[in-house]
């Protein structure tokens, strides 16, 4: 303990001062890693947590970013209580569609729930793409701008940072939590957790719906900077992007797949801005990363320290 | 209410055309025979390997492509056809084997979200490669000289390259019930899509047998992309699409079951072919709804067995 705090105090200053020491263009990047680590992170709540693995959670990602698109572009409301409102919206409605999917999801197992969550992404991808009323079809929904001074780009970081540092505090609270010790626990025996007396189901579908609130917050976030949303968001190559920065960083640590969407997020801006082929290096990426590193960054961290 | 019901009945007028419908119920069904040739090698892989390919659209896609060049090299003609689908068979084979003895031996026994990351590797790696070999571009393929133009059955005219693709498809799902009922290695196959450990333990060499079955799919879907290059646009993009509607099939028939894969095949071409014409646009939603039905009332699948 005394050595995590100097440790975090470190952390918050460097944060803090992020923006004064970067340009536009990369503070801009530090916001969609902001956005992307709580992504991941909320994603690792189940895999790391509960050793649920979602093959759809870029639905809850897409749903809260196409809610506070819709919220501050189509709801008629003053744009600076939009803007106010819009986390909230984010929260609620990814938290609703969670609550569903979740509901008929947690009911199997492995591959099988794997494959549930799948099949409603690729429902609500579709319902994106078709419902060209609402959500624009494949030209998404663009110029989101949040209002007056949060345009600038180094205080819509401190707005993000705002959100996404209380947002990590409270899935990390959660996790340390008796109910996170209960989903470790049905992460190794969910009969023996059963056995005990737990209702697996409600626990399981709990971290589920929090899981996907928090990933729609992170689709908000990154909505709002980005400018825009695209139903591509939701499609089933894009939930490959939480379970890449989860492996990366490391699924047995809190932080560790925070640090892999940083370094994700780098990599594909670096990557992207020298070639059109970043799939492929990803691809690549991905490959040793499976096969040379199972324990990702932070494991490798700590094999060099033992 | 009597208006809501005319609406409703108006997308439904065109089953008073049989014309129209028997040309549907054919386009259904030979993009039903399609998707099997590509559903029956994602199935046995997850049957016998216990991995979900997601890069199975990949490989068909790499089938179309190979088809491509190689029209390109022979000359026009039936017989360049038949060796267009041989080429494309062998060259997709090769790279099964290339892939399951290089990268999926590594992790059979690493977590799910490993060989879930693998594929998808793949995807995105193959999704590339042909982009950098074949260029931007749509291409297209002849259809064979003896194959083009229509042919007249039960008083409606057919295209003949259809009638082509599920007689292929049919010829294709017997041989490979020949395979996996008559042969020592179907025999084996089939064992451990019941139980792997139990096969090993009995001296079968497992090695030998997932490599080849993960060949055998790998073949059936570069047969598959062969056959529907003279169909289908092939374009870098190609592989996004046909994944998901072999994931619907295998999932709707049964992980592991190839008569499941058949018959869903057959189930989710005529639901697309159909609902094109009652739900234009919509039809998409209408296979993801069976999908997530079967999965919450029949999880294993129509003719797979639970766990």
């Amino acid at each position: 303990m005394s050595r995590k705090v100097p440790i975090a105090l470190g952390g918050a200053l460097a944060l803090a001062a992020l923006p004064f020491a970067i340009s536009d263009f990369w503070i801009f990047i530090a916001i969609e890693v902001l956005a992307f680590a709580l992504y991941a992170v909320s994603f690792n709540v189940l895999l790391g947590y509960g050793g649920m693995l979602s093959f759809g959670h870029a639905a809850f990602f897409g749903i809260g970013a196409y809610a506070a698109a819709l919220l501050v572009k189509k709801a008629g409301m003053a744009p600076g209580l939009a803007f106010a409102l819009f986390p909230l919206a984010a929260m609620a409605a990814a938290a609703l569609v969670a609550a569903i999917i979740g509901f008929f999801s947690v009911r199997r197992s492995g591959i099988y729930f794997g494959m549930l969550t799948f099949a409603f992404q690729m429902l609500l991808y579709t319902i994106a793409l078709k419902a060209t009323g609402l959500t624009g079809g494949d030209d998404g929904i663009t110029g989101l701008k949040p209002p007056g001074a949060f345009a600038r780009p180094a205080v819509y970081y401190y707005f993000a940072l705002a959100i996404t540092v209380p947002a990590l505090y409270v899935l990390y609270r959660l996790v340390s939590s008796p109910f996170g010790t209960i989903l470790r626990a049905l992460r190794s025996n969910p009969r023996r957790v059963q056995t005990i007396g737990v209702n697996v189901r409600s626990h399981q579908l709990a971290a589920f719906v929090i899981s996907g609130a928090f990933a729609g917050l992170a689709g908000a976030l990154f909505a709002m900077s980005s400018g825009n949303v695209f139903p591509g968001w939701l499609n089933w190559t894009a939930s490959a992007t939480p379970i890449v920065m989860a492996v990366l960083g490391g699924v047995s640590t809190f932080l560790g797949p925070a640090l892999g969407a940083a370094v994700y997020v780098v990599l594909e801006v670096m990557i992207s801005g020298r070639t059109e082929y970043w799939p492929l290096a990803m691809g690549v990426i991905i490959l040793a990363l499976v096969l040379l590193m199972p324990a990702g960054l932070t494991g490798l961290a700590r094999a060099r320290r033992t | 209410m009597q208006s809501l019901l005319e609406t409703f009945a108006q997308h439904f007028a065109w089953m008073h055309n049989p014309v129209v419908v028997a040309r549907q119920a054919l386009a259904g069904i030979s993009n039903g025979m399609l998707l099997f040739l590509i559903a029956a090698g994602l199935s046995l892989i997850f049957g016998v390997l216990r991995i979900i390919n997601f890069a199975h659209g990949a490989l068909f896609m790499l089938g179309a492509f190979i088809a491509v060049s190689l029209s390109g090299w022979l000359p026009d003609g039936s017989a360049s056809f038949v060796a267009m689908l041989i080429g494309a068979t062998a060259g997709l084979a090769v790279i099964g084997v290339a892939i399951e003895s290089g990268l999926l031996r590594r992790i059979y026994r690493a977590p799910h979200e490993f060989q879930l990351l693998l594929t998808f590797a793949l995807v995105f790696i193959l999704g590339d490669a042909v982009k950098l070999i074949w260029g931007n571009q749509d291409h297209s393929v002849a259809t064979p000289p003896l194959l083009v133009g229509s042919t007249q059955a039960l008083g409606v005219t057919f295209p003949t390259y259809r009638l082509f693709l599920i007689a292929a498809g049919i010829a294709v799902a017997l041989g490979l019930w020949w395979v996996l009922h008559k042969t020592r290695w179907g025999i084996f196959v089939r064992a451990a899509t019941m139980d792997r450990a139990m096969l090993g333990a009995l001296g079968v060499n497992t090695r030998v047998l997932f490599t080849t079955v993960f060949a055998l799919g790998a073949a059936l879907a570069g047969l598959g992309g062969a056959l529907a290059a003279p169909v289908v646009s092939i374009g870098p993009g190609l592989h996004v699409q046909v994944i998901i509607d072999a994931f619907v099939v295998v999932v709707i028939g049964g992980m592991g079951s190839v008569m499941g894969a058949f018959v869903a095949s057959l189930l989710v071409g005529l639901v697309n072919a159909f609902g094109i014409l009652a739900f234009p646009g919509l039809s998409v939603v209408l296979t993801f709804a069976c999908m997530a039905v079967v999965l919450i009332v029949r999880p294993w699948g129509l003719f797979g067995s639970p766990e």
